[in-house]
Order: structure tokens, then C-alpha cells, then sequence
């Protein structure tokens, strides 16, 4: 061997073993930042009876439910305008006796006044048409009639709740629906039916007034006050229903997820009514079949998983 | 020149010796501000600038406040890269400077700028930059824990807002005193606040608005200084008190005059404690938890601050109500302690078995202990070479210094010293006299000193190669390289001065040359087979280049990993659920978890991080959780010797019991630094740049399927940037025209009823509470409710929100990204089974040819495959730089290419060991075991010089070849042994170890043990056939040596 070729073989081995360091390097830094795939079979999420009760997965079947769908609304009390009565008397005169004071409850054909006729001199007694309390009185003694109205009486054995209905909720109500009152701190409940849908609006509030017939026997109801009430539309039962919380929303469409025999399976159904607790279902699930209600979102979150990331 | 030193050492040693003393004392000071840390930081100079924005959508955060803030810093000098990220209420800008910026310096720079992009932004959002802190800040987490039937002051037990109360007004404000701690970041609980609560319906009865409580409240809570006045000489300052203190008060503010009749709050709403509406929780062993983090500020000492903070704790929890305390979970101190516990045990091992070795070898007690005198002095220069060069010590800066290295060179001064001044003594027959001594001293010194100095100079040049890697890699590693260059630097001047100072002070009287019990062996033992090898010199050459072609081949069907990972004793798990997954739930789902996991016997306690703490130095989304798994001491396991893997598998089949989640398992200081770092950690990043998120998610949809049919191309994933289900409110302006509303008008009343809206701040002490006026849960949450919020109309009365507007769910962008200013996605893949330059020009290829792009977007390329490829680069063209250097040095020293290549040739023999060592081990290659390569390259170097050197001094003193071989052979027997025993034993500890932080050093011990073994083989019997084989023109030889010589 040459001391050339020595050098030659020696130097390039150098150069080789540099390069394996090199290759070593660059291999090492090659397999940062890879991370395994999960494969996931398509359409169904297979659990094991263990996570299903980890988690926390309730179950139930498919069946007929009632929907009581409500509009709710706000209004006011107002007095039932047919349940006015405004006295004057017959005859113009002097008044002789008063008998009844603002506030005082009077029945029906009881005194309120007696009256001297100016023409006759005859006295004659006023007396209430309607059982009822006395809210205006302009007669004291020895005032003339004149042609005023002596008493104003009012009955509020039953009042008006004059409901505002707006554009949009107007094609839902119809007279004859069941109405439930509640007053603004919810104390007190009453139940009625619209009576009255008027045939013209306000200019202002752009609003279309629904009246409601209530029985106020013990004067709870007090006209100028606000109120809620919840318009019943429907009282239906639906021959499939799922409970709310069953719901969630997978690209866009609402699904139900179903225990299958493989597994669960989101499904896509479309909603019928709906109250605030359960949906009607027109398509997608047939009777009997058992579907997730509560933690339906942990199924959810399955299926979508493998896309979560924590980006920056 | 370095003979004067040499002599002057000699003759002034006393000076010296108190030099020396002068320079440890320093070394001794400097390493009290040593920044001390488990790994190296590998966190980039970086700025986050963070805004919060209460209630704003991710497409909202991006248009009033992160254009805003890039907007500001661009044309910041020295800025390398900004990227953002808007979020639900959150804006966060990060600003990456180039490296070595002064971080103050780039937050004033940017704070000046953000002053006037402020003016811009809507009332009350303010940019507020990130703590001062890097990666490894995070060093210490606390959970505040209340036990079950402990009670509030009022009587009430402790709820999450009554511990959050007590962490921001009472731990908070004290840990944050703490010297080195820069911030304490909070989160979990909820932030004590009043709420003012009005009912729609009693609004409306009272003509009343929102608006309205909001203008009582603040025009009702004000306390007010009037001054003063003088009376009688006397000064009477004059306040107005008015604000309101409690709930109580709240509730007596009027809000209006309805005919007469004052309308008071109480008379509208109901006031009470309410919630936040939060970005964060937090949780530990399957409840809700308050966890305080303490941040260490940039530089610190992560050891001593986090036991500052420990410290201060304990002090704080005497003064927390009875039976509330703030528990460490988390302290960083344990595993740093473990980790400088494992390197010094490894050093201080390595440092006793090399005592040993020369004790042994040289049978001289003062030379012995002078020789190891080394050790701690150049440790103590390279303290105070790492406080100046701001290296932190750490394992990876520290994992690499091998004693037996650093005093390779004193050993062969040393033992060359006894040698000659022995053989001097033996030679006149008597003691030395001290000029004698000085004499024999300098020579023998100048004598050997080439080799060492040689050795050195090798390990540096292939040290250089990994000072020039840059990025992450370049982070982990320069500081391991920078520490092995200072420490054989030390050494180096050490043994020119220290050393021969040392000898000519000690090694008075008179000096036993004689060789002991195993040099006498090793030498009866070696003269056979020398003769043996040198006669077979051709077989053994053979045998030699087999031998390295084999390993070449091994090393081809090794393993690979980057670096071995530090295990940090304890396990991060990120749970990951799909965007728009509500806090609520996310937290479900974490109980669940923690439930599972707590199920393992091995697990001690499990906290987690949901969703975004206060300071949002990770931004996550409220469907990602931290959590982090703190083990018990392995004794109380109940199979100690389980590994971590097979703990991890038991851990991953619990978590698989909770569905709805993906995970990704890392360690705690591991997470932190991906998520600081970040940017794009697959090979290949594509990044589409635009304006339309529609536009850009199409582009990149369509990138991804080209890709998808690329080979090689591995989980192709588009960036995810929606599917946040989103609530907009769509207003129908005609309907508004109609009411005589503005647009305005209809969202102020959505925005308070759900997003609420503050009216204040109750004072109690230091503690301030918001006044908010928000809508009660259950109508905030109830779409039907919301549509029939009342508006009220400026004619009186109102109309329901959902006849001025449609309200409609669908997704919408869950977070908008922004790079150098431009909205971007990113089109992410990982390569298998191909190489990745051809892999990336084929997709670039491809991509120009199938992709078309609308005019404003535009395409650019990123990923590791980048620093893989700048790397591979600089290293194509380093490496062989560096050998040629080596080479050059060598052919320098010998002036001979001839000896120059002979000792050349031990290289590749010294790899073969170290390969063949990781093989039997069962170690994969790595960069650790790349740095053990390095330091082989340098030993071998060191003996196949102090070898050739000898033959040359032989033939140059008139001998023949063959005896110029044997005798030179024999006569380095002893150093050549000495310096490949320190080596290998100084490394032995590290190869052996198992405990914490022992599996980063244990691949570079491993290889330079096994190499040593076969370079030591190789400069003992190959070397001496090789240059036989070699040697033809013994004329060169001479010259030479008589060159080297002079």
C-alpha cells in the first residue's frame, strides 16, 4: 500500500464518518413532530358498557309525548268595559243624601243618593245597576245634578288582560285559546281565554291588542298592571318525541344519536313542535328505538375528536 | 510563547498558585448567581401582547383589536415574526425578535408603539403585554382548598368564588412580593361579583331600561373629596362619602321617579352574588379548584424561587381562614433537585473513580491529588465562563463534562513530569537540585504538551458543528458544546500553568519511578500481543475495517430519536374536545377523567387547567385542558419497579373510559415549551395567506387533498378555524326604521341582557368588586326568552327583540390566525417512508401546477422539514470543514500527512465502539449520542498522538523502525491506558444510572465508553502495524521530528 493510497482510504473514511454522524443528525430531527393517527370507523361510535356508564349516558326510548306549545307575551290588566256603570240622575234636582263614598262596595239596587226633582220636588233615590265598588263620585249634598254623572261604579268581579300581540305572532293566535296569567313577580296565577282579537292596531307600538276574559272574584287582578301570560297554541300529544337535551347539532343538521347493535349512530331527523322539554320528531326515528338523552354532547365530541387540536 | 508561560509559571508559582485561588474564590461566587434548571430553556425572545375584550367574537377581537395591535408594531426593529390570534374575548400578538435581543428593550419598544394604537381601540380594552417569563417560568402551582365543613365568616361554607376571593385579595398579593417571581397567574373559581339582576317584565312596568340602573348605579357610588376648610386654626378636610358597600345599599339606589313614586333597584331586579362569565376553570382530583401559578421571571434561578415561593406559602397559609389552605401540587424544585442531584452524583462518581485511576496508575499520593486538583478548579473557571456567557446549568449543559476528559491533558504532564524527574534522579543518582527540578519540569511539560493541547483543539472544531445549529435544536445543544469548549479550556490553561507550578512546588525529594503491580501487568501482558499484532499487522488491519464497515452497517438499522426526553417524573395530559364544547361541560368531562385516572394506584393527585387562565399566557379554547399528573414516590407504589411506559399504558386505559376526549401525553415542563414555541410542529406546513376565512378554508381544503395523494404524506390536517357554534343576531332594519330605532339600540339591549354590562365597583379594603346588570341565567341561556326581550321604544312602550331581528345558531370561526399581518391557514403533514427534501419539491411542484389562488392570496412553505433543512445544510458542509480542519491541525503538528492520516485513522475505529456500545444497549441514536461521537473523536485523537509521537521521537533519537515502535509503544502504555481509563470511568456513573435525568446522559456515557474501549484497542495494536505498514522513507520522519522538536 501506497502512502497515497493509505492516505486516501484513511481520509475518506474521515469523510464517511463524518457523513454517518450527518445522516444520524438529520434522521434524529426527521422523527420530531410526528404523532400517531387514531383510525375511527365511520358512522358508528362503539363504546363499552363501561364508558357508557362512565360517562355518564342516559338512555330511553322513542315514544308518544305531549308538546304544550306556549307564546308568551306581555299585557296589562284593564277594567271590563261592560262592567261600567256611570249613574246621573233621571231627573235634574238638588241632592238631598249621599250614601255611598269612593271606594265603598255597593250591589246591585242599593241607594247611592237621594235626590229632590227640581220640577216635582218629589225625592227619589239613586241606585247602583251593577254589584260593584265606587271609583268617581261627584255628588255632595246640596249640589245640583245638572246632567252629570254622579257615580262611576265598576265591577271588578272579572277583567280584561289586554294583550299585545306583535306582527309576527299575530297568524298563531286565534280566539278561544287557552291564555295563563302570571303578574311581574309571578305571585298570582289565573287561566282564561282570549275572547277578542281586535281588528286594528296601534300606531305606535305597532301592536294588535288580544283581550282575555278573567274571573278576579277576591280583586287581585288590578286594572294598570302588568303582566305575563303564556298563550297556549297547542296541546297536542306527538306520536314521537325525544327529550331537548337529546339534540345537538353535527354539520349543520340535528341528530339523534341511536343505540344500534354496532354501536351508536348519529342520526339525522327533522323537528316537528317543540316546548321546553321535548321535540317532535317527523322523520329519522321509528318507535322503540332507544336514543341518548343526557351527556348526548360527550358522543358528540367523539365522533369529532380527532380534529381537535390546540392551535396558535 | 507558551513556553514563557510555561517558565513563568515555573518560576513564579507561589503568584500562581495564589492566582489560582483567586480565580476559584471567583468561580466559587459566580456560582451563587448561576441560573440553575432542569433542561435548557428553549424558549425564543419573545413578547405576547394579550387584550381582553369581554363578550367579543373571535371575528370582532381581530378587527378592532389584533389589527390594531400589528398594526402598531410593525417596523419594530429587530422583529423576526409576528403571529396572532383572536379568540372568543381574547387578542393575543406574539412578537418573536431575533435572537438575542434584550428582552426590556423589545417590551419598551413595543409598549411605546402600543400607547398609541390604544387610542384607537374601543373604551376600556387595553393591551397588556405577557410576564417577563420564558417557557420554564411556570414553577410552582397551588390549589386553594377548603375543607367540606369549613365556613365563611357569614356562615356560609367555601365556594369557588369565596376561594378565589381569598386567592386574589390574600395569596396573590403576597407570592407576588416574592423576589424572581414575576407574576402569579390565577385560575379556576369565579371572580366575586354583584349582580344586578332586572326582570324584563317589571322593566316595562316601570318604564325603566337597562340603561338606566347602569346610569343610577354609577351616578350613586362615588365618594367624593371637597376640599377643605379653616376654621378657629384648625384645617377640616372635607369628604363626601356615597359609595355603596353591600348588597343592601345596591338595592336602594333609585332608579327613577314613576309619577311620584321613587323606583328603586330593588323595586326592578334582585342583587346578589353573582358569577363571571369565565374563560377558565380549573380542577383537582375530580372537583372544582382555585390553582395559583407562580412565574419565574426571565433568568431567574428556578431552584431557589420556587422554594422562596414554597416558603412564603406556609407563611401565608397561617393566615388564611380556619380551615382553608393553598396546597403545592406542583413544585419545580423536586425535579430539579433530582436532576442536579443525578448530574452531581455522576461527576462526583466520576470524579472519585478517576482519583482512583491515578492514584492507581501513578502510585503518587501528591500527583494523584495535584492531578484532581483539576477537577473542581476548571469547574469553578467554568462557572464563571457560564454566568458570562449566560449558560444556565442544567443536564443537558452539564450532561456532556467528563472528569477523566478535563484531566486528560494534566494526566499526561503529570505522569511525563514523574517520568522524567524520576528518570533524572535515577540518572545523576541523587535529589534534584530545585533549578534541576525547574529544568526537567519545563521539559517535560513542553514534551507532552502537544498531544493535550492537540486533543483539545480536536474537541473544539467538532464541537463547532453543533454551535451552529440554530432554532430549538440549537437552544438544547450549544449550551452542552459551549460548556465542553469552556471546561477543556480551563483545563487547558490549567495544565500550561496550575499544573507545572503544582509540580515543581510538590513533587520535591525523592520520586519512585517505578511502575506498579497492574502497569507492570498491563505492560507483560501488552509486550506478547504488540508482537503478535505487529507481525499479523495486515489481518489485524482487515479485521479492523470490517470491523468498522460492520458498525457503519449497525448503525444504519438503529433507531433514532431526537433527544431521549428528560422524564420529569410526573405526566401532562391534554385532553382535547371539540371546539365550541361549553366550559360547563368541559369540566363534566375533566371530572371524569380525573375520576378514572385517580383510579391508579401510582397516581397521587390530578389538576387540571380548563380553558384560559387570567393571564393568558396559553390561550386554549374551553374545550382543551392541561391536566398534570403528579405520581407518588416510587416506593409507594405498589410494584416499584413498574416503568414509566407500562404506568402510562395503565393511565391511558382509564382515560380511554371517558369517551368525547383525545389526548396527547407528554411532561409538564414538555407541554409548556410545544406550546410556547409552537408555530408549525409537522414536517411540512403549508400556509395560505388571504383575507376570506371562506376562501382561505377552501384553498386549503383543496392543498389537503392534493396532498392526501402525495407518497408519503401522513395525517394531512387542515388547521381547524370554525364549528364554534355561534348565536348572531341578524336586525331586520326595516322592522327598526318602523320603531324609529337604531341598529345600536337593539344590541346594547342583547349585549346587556346576556353579556351584561358594569356599572361600577364595590370597595371593600383593597378588594374591589365589579357592579354588573346582567339578565338571570335561566333567561340568558333560553333562546325563546331572548327573543322576547323587550326594547324599548323611544315613544313609550316597547316591542320584543325577535320582531327587530332574527337570531340564528350556526358555526362560525372558532379562531382567526394572523402571521406577519395576513390571516392564514395552515395545511399541516407529517412524512413517512420517504425523504422529505424530494417529498416537499414534489408537493411544491404540484401545488404551482393544480392550485390556482385568487389575486391576494398567496402560499408559503414552513415546518420542521425547514430547520431539518437548514440543518442538514450547515452540517453537509460543517462536517466535512471540520474533519479537513483536524486533518490540517494534525498535518500542522506532525508536518507530515503520512502521521497526520495514521492518527486520522483512529476516528473511525473510535466510532465503531461507541455504535456497537448503543447497540448493546438497546439505545437508539441521537444528538446526545452525536455529542458522545464528538468527545470520542477527541480521545482518540489524543492517544493516536501522544502513539505517533512517540514512534517519531524514537526514530528521531536514531533508532531503527521496528525498535522505535516497541520501545515508543511501551513507553505510552501506562498514559495511554491512565487517559482511556479516566475517560471511561469518569463516564461510568452516567452509563449506569437510573435516576432522574440519567436517561439524557446515559446514551453520550454509553457510546464514549464503548468507543474508548475500541479507540484504546485500535492506538494499541492497529496503530503501531498501521505505521509500520506506513513508514518508508524514514529521511521525512526525522526532519519532521527534529521540526516538532525545536
Amino acid at each position: 500500500m501506497t502512502l497515497q493510497n493509505s492516505n486516501n482510504t484513511l481520509f475518506h473514511k474521515a469523510v464517511l464518518a463524518g457523513c454517518a454522524f450527518l445522516l444520524i443528525t438529520s434522521q434524529a430531527m426527521a422523527e420530531v413532530g410526528h404523532d400517531d393517527e387514531e383510525e375511527h370507523e365511520e358512522g358508528h361510535i362503539v363504546l363499552t358498557q363501561e364508558q357508557i356508564e362512565h360517562a355518564g349516558i342516559g338512555l330511553a326510548q322513542v315514544g308518544s309525548g305531549t308538546i304544550r306549545d306556549v307564546l308568551p307575551v306581555y299585557g296589562v290588566i284593564a277594567v271590563n268595559a261592560e262592567r261600567v256603570q256611570s249613574v246621573s240622575a233621571r231627573f235634574e234636582g238638588s241632592i238631598l243624601n249621599v250614601t255611598k263614598s269612593i271606594g265603598n262596595p255597593v250591589r246591585k239596587g242599593e241607594t247611592l243618593a237621594t235626590i229632590e226633582a227640581n220640577e216635582s220636588l218629589n225625592t227619589y233615590s239613586i241606585k247602583s245597576a251593577i254589584n260593584g265598588v265606587i271609583t268617581e263620585r261627584a255628588a255632595n249634598v246640596g249640589e245640583q245634578t245638572a246632567s252629570r254623572a254622579l257615580f262611576v261604579i265598576k265591577d271588578f268581579s272579572n277583567v280584561w288582560a289586554e294583550l299585545s300581540l306583535f306582527t309576527k305572532d299575530l297568524p298563531k293566535v286565534s280566539v278561544d285559546q287557552e291564555v295563563r296569567i302570571h303578574s311581574v313577580n309571578s305571585t298570582v296565577t289565573a287561566n282564561g281565554k282570549i275572547v277578542y282579537i281586535a281588528p286594528y292596531g296601534d300606531r305606535n307600538s305597532q301592536t294588535i291588542t288580544a283581550r282575555v276574559l278573567i274571573d278576579n272574584p277576591d280583586g287581585r287582578w288590578s286594572p294598570g298592571q302588568f303582566i305575563q301570560a303564556e298563550i297556549t297554541l297547542s296541546d297536542t300529544v306527538a306520536p314521537l318525541v325525544v327529550r331537548n337535551e337529546a339534540l345537538q347539532i353535527v354539520e349543520g343538521r340535528s341528530v339523534v344519536f341511536v343505540q344500534e347493535e354496532k354501536g351508536f349512530e348519529p342520526r339525522p331527523v327533522t323537528l316537528g313542535r317543540s316546548d321546553g322539554e321535548v321535540t317532535e320528531l317527523l322523520t329519522g326515528l321509528s318507535g322503540n328505538e332507544t336514543y341518548v338523552t343526557s351527556n348526548s354532547f360527550i358522543l358528540k365530541s367523539e365522533m369529532g375528536k380527532e380534529d381537535a387540536e390546540h392551535g396558535h | 510563547m507558551l513556553d514563557k508561560l510555561i517558565q513563568f509559571s515555573i518560576a513564579k508559582r507561589y503568584l500562581v498558585m495564589f492566582l489560582t485561588l483567586i480565580i476559584a474564590a471567583l468561580g466559587v461566587w459566580n456560582y451563587q448567581n448561576l441560573p440553575i434548571d432542569a433542561v435548557p430553556d428553549i424558549t425564543n425572545v419573545q413578547v405576547q401582547i394579550n387584550t381582553e375584550a369581554q363578550g367579543y367574537s373571535p371575528l370582532e377581537v381581530e378587527q378592532r383589536i389584533t389589527y390594531l395591535v400589528e398594526l402598531a408594531i410593525t417596523g419594530l426593529p429587530y422583529v423576526e415574526s409576528t403571529r396572532s390570534l383572536s379568540r372568543y374575548a381574547l387578542s393575543q400578538v406574539t412578537v418573536v425578535f431575533k435572537k438575542g435581543t434584550d428582552i426590556y428593550f423589545a417590551r419598551n419598544l413595543i409598549n411605546e408603539r402600543l400607547q398609541q394604537a390604544k387610542s384607537e381601540m374601543p373604551d376600556g380594552i387595553e393591551p397588556v403585554m405577557g410576564p417577563v417569563a420564558t417557557g420554564l417560568g411556570e414553577i410552582f402551582h397551588y390549589a386553594v382548598h377548603a375543607e367540606k365543613n369549613a365556613l365563611q365568616a357569614n356562615g356560609q361554607p367555601f365556594d369557588a368564588t369565596a376561594l378565589r376571593t381569598l386567592q386574589d385579595w390574600v395569596i396573590r398579593p403576597q407570592l407576588r412580593l416574592v423576589p424572581g417571581v414575576t407574576e402569579i397567574n390565577t385560575i379556576g373559581g369565579f371572580e366575586k361579583q354583584f349582580h344586578i339582576t332586572p326582570d324584563p317584565t317589571r322593566l316595562l312596568a316601570f318604564g325603566v331600561s337597562f340603561d338606566d340602573i347602569v346610569r343610577a348605579m354609577q351616578q350613586n357610588n362615588a365618594n367624593v373629596g371637597a376640599g377643605y376648610i379653616e376654621k378657629n386654626g384648625e384645617q377640616y378636610l372635607i369628604r363626601a362619602p356615597g359609595q355603596v358597600a353591600d348588597i343592601a345599599a345596591i338595592e336602594q339606589v333609585i332608579v327613577t321617579y314613576s309619577q311620584g313614586v321613587p323606583v328603586r333597584i330593588s323595586d326592578v331586579a334582585e342583587v346578589g352574588f353573582g358569577k363571571q362569565l369565565r374563560t377558565g376553570a380549573a380542577t383537582l382530583d375530580g372537583e372544582e379548584t382555585v390553582l395559583g401559578t407562580a412565574v419565574m421571571l426571565l433568568g431567574g434561578n428556578s431552584r431557589s424561587v420556587s422554594a422562596a415561593v414554597a416558603t412564603k406559602l406556609i407563611e401565608i397559609n397561617k393566615t388564611l381562614p380556619k380551615g382553608v389552605s393553598a396546597d403545592p401540587v406542583y413544585d419545580r424544585t423536586v425535579l430539579v433537585d433530582k436532576t442536579i442531584a443525578t448530574v452531581q452524583t455522576n461527576l462526583l462518581e466520576g470524579a472519585v473513580l478517576v482519583v482512583v485511576v491515578l492514584l492507581v496508575m501513578l502510585g503518587n499520593v501528591r500527583a494523584a491529588l495535584l492531578t484532581a486538583m483539576v477537577i473542581p478548579l476548571s469547574m469553578l473557571i467554568l462557572m464563571t465562563g457560564m454566568v458570562e456567557t449566560k449558560v444556565s446549568a442544567n443536564l443537558m449543559s452539564l450532561g456532556a463534562l467528563d472528569f477523566g476528559l478535563i484531566v486528560d491533558g494534566a494526566v499526561i504532564i503529570v505522569e511525563n513530569c514523574i517520568l522524567r524527574l524520576a528518570g533524572r534522579q535515577h540518572h545523576l543518582g541523587r535529589i534534584l537540585t530545585l533549578e534541576e527540578r525547574f529544568q526537567t519540569v519545563f521539559t517535560a511539560t513542553r514534551e507532552v504538551f502537544t498531544p493535550s493541547l492537540i486533543s483539545v483543539l480536536v474537541v473544539i472544531l467538532v464541537n463547532l458543528p453543533i454551535l451552529a445549529l440554530t432554532g430549538v435544536e440549537g437552544k438544547m445543544f450549544t449550551p452542552m458544546a459551549l460548556t465542553v469548549i469552556m471546561a477543556l479550556l480551563a483545563a487547558l490553561v490549567l495544565s500550561l500553568t496550575f499544573v507545572p507550578a503544582a509540580v515543581a512546588l510538590l513533587l520535591t525529594g525523592h520520586i519512585a519511578e517505578k511502575d506498579n503491580v497492574i502497569v507492570r501487568g498491563a505492560k507483560r501482558f501488552y509486550a506478547p500481543v504488540l508482537e503478535i499484532a505487529l507481525k499479523l499487522r495486515l489481518l489485524v488491519l482487515g479485521l479492523a475495517v470490517v470491523f468498522v464497515l460492520f458498525s457503519g452497517w449497525l448503525a444504519t438499522k438503529m433507531g433514532t430519536e431526537f433527544i431521549p426526553n428528560l422524564d420529569e417524573g410526573d405526566i401532562a395530559i391534554q385532553a382535547l374536545r371539540i371546539p365550541g364544547t361549553s366550559l360547563t361541560q368541559s369540566l363534566g368531562m375533566q371530572f371524569q377523567l380525573e375520576r378514572a385516572v385517580l383510579d391508579v394506584p401510582e397516581v397521587k393527585t390530578y389538576f387540571s387547567r380548563v380553558g384560559t387562565a387570567e393571564v393568558a399566557s396559553d390561550p386554549m379554547g374551553p374545550n382543551i385542558s392541561d391536566g398534570y399528573v403528579m405520581l407518588k414516590d416510587r416506593q409507594d407504589w405498589p410494584n416499584p419497579d413498574k416503568t414509566k411506559a407500562q404506568l402510562i399504558e395503565d393511565i391511558q386505559q382509564k382515560l380511554a373510559l371517558a369517551p368525547g376526549n383525545a389526548f396527547e401525553i407528554s411532561q409538564p415542563i414538555q407541554l409548556r415549551f410545544n406550546e410556547l414555541i409552537s408555530g408549525v410542529r409537522s414536517d411540512l406546513g403549508i400556509k395560505v395567506y388571504g383575507d376570506d376565512l371562506g376562501q382561505l378554508l377552501t384553498s386549503g381544503n383543496e392543498i389537503a387533498e392534493l396532498l392526501g395523494g402525495i407518497e408519503g404524506a401522513e395525517g394531512v390536517k387542515v388547521e381547524q378555524v370554525s364549528g364554534l357554534p355561534i348565536l348572531s343576531m341578524e336586525t331586520n332594519r326595516e322592522a327598526l326604521y318602523r320603531y324609529g330605532l337604531n341598529v345600536a339600540d337593539v344590541q346594547d339591549v342583547l349585549a346587556a341582557a346576556t353579556g351584561g354590562e358594569e356599572a361600577g365597583l364595590v370597595f371593600e379594603g383593597d378588594r374591589r368588586f365589579t357592579i354588573v346588570v346582567r339578565l338571570t341565567e335561566q333567561l340568558r341561556s333560553n333562546l325563546t326568552a331572548l327573543e322576547r326581550l323587550p326594547v324599548p321604544l323611544p315613544q313609550g312602550g316597547y316591542v320584543p327583540l325577535g320582531e327587530l331581528a332574527t337570531l340564528i345558531l350556526e358555526p362560525g370561526a372558532n379562531q382567526i390566525s394572523r402571521e406577519n399581518g395576513k390571516r392564514r391557514l395552515v395545511v399541516s403533514a407529517n412524512v413517512r417512508g420517504r425523504d422529505l427534501g424530494g417529498f416537499v419539491s414534489e408537493v411544491q411542484e404540484k401545488v404551482d401546477q393544480k392550485i390556482s389562488l385568487p389575486p391576494g392570496y398567496w402560499l408559503a412553505y414552513g415546518g420542521t422539514f425547514e430547520q431539518l433543512q437548514s440543518a442538514s445544510e450547515r452540517l453537509t458542509l460543517l462536517v466535512p470543514i471540520t474533519l479537513v480542519m483536524i486533518f490540517a491541525l494534525l498535518m500542522m503538528t506532525f508536518g507530515s500527512a503520512k502521521d497526520a492520516a495514521l492518527v486520522f485513522s483512529g476516528v473511525p475505529l473510535a466510532l465503531t465502539g461507541g455504535v456497537i456500545s448503543l447497540w448493546l444497549r438497546d439505545i437508539p441514536l441521537s444528538i446526545t449520542a452525536g455529542v458522545g461521537f464528538i468527545t470520542l473523536c477527541g480521545v482518540s485523537v489524543l492517544t493516536g498522538v501522544m502513539m505517533v509521537s512517540a514512534f517519531r521521537d524514537g526514530l528521531a533519537n536514531g533508532k531503527n523502525i521496528d525498535s522505535a515502535i516497541r520501545e515508543g509503544a511501551m513507553l505510552r502504555l501506562r498514559p495511554i491506558l491512565m487517559v482511556a481509563l479516566v475517560a471511561a470511568l469518569g463516564f461510568l456513573p452516567m452509563a449506569l444510572n437510573t435516576s432522574t435525568g440519567a436517561e439524557v446522559q446515559r446514551p453520550l456515557a454509553t457510546v464514549v465508553i464503548g468507543g474508548i474501549i475500541s479507540s484504546t484497542l485500535l492506538t494499541l495494536l492497529v496503530l503501531p502495524g498501521l505505521y509500520r505498514m506506513a513508514f518508508r522513507k524514514p529521511r521525512i520522519a526525522v526532519e519532521n521530528a527534529a521540526a516538532i522538536k525545536s
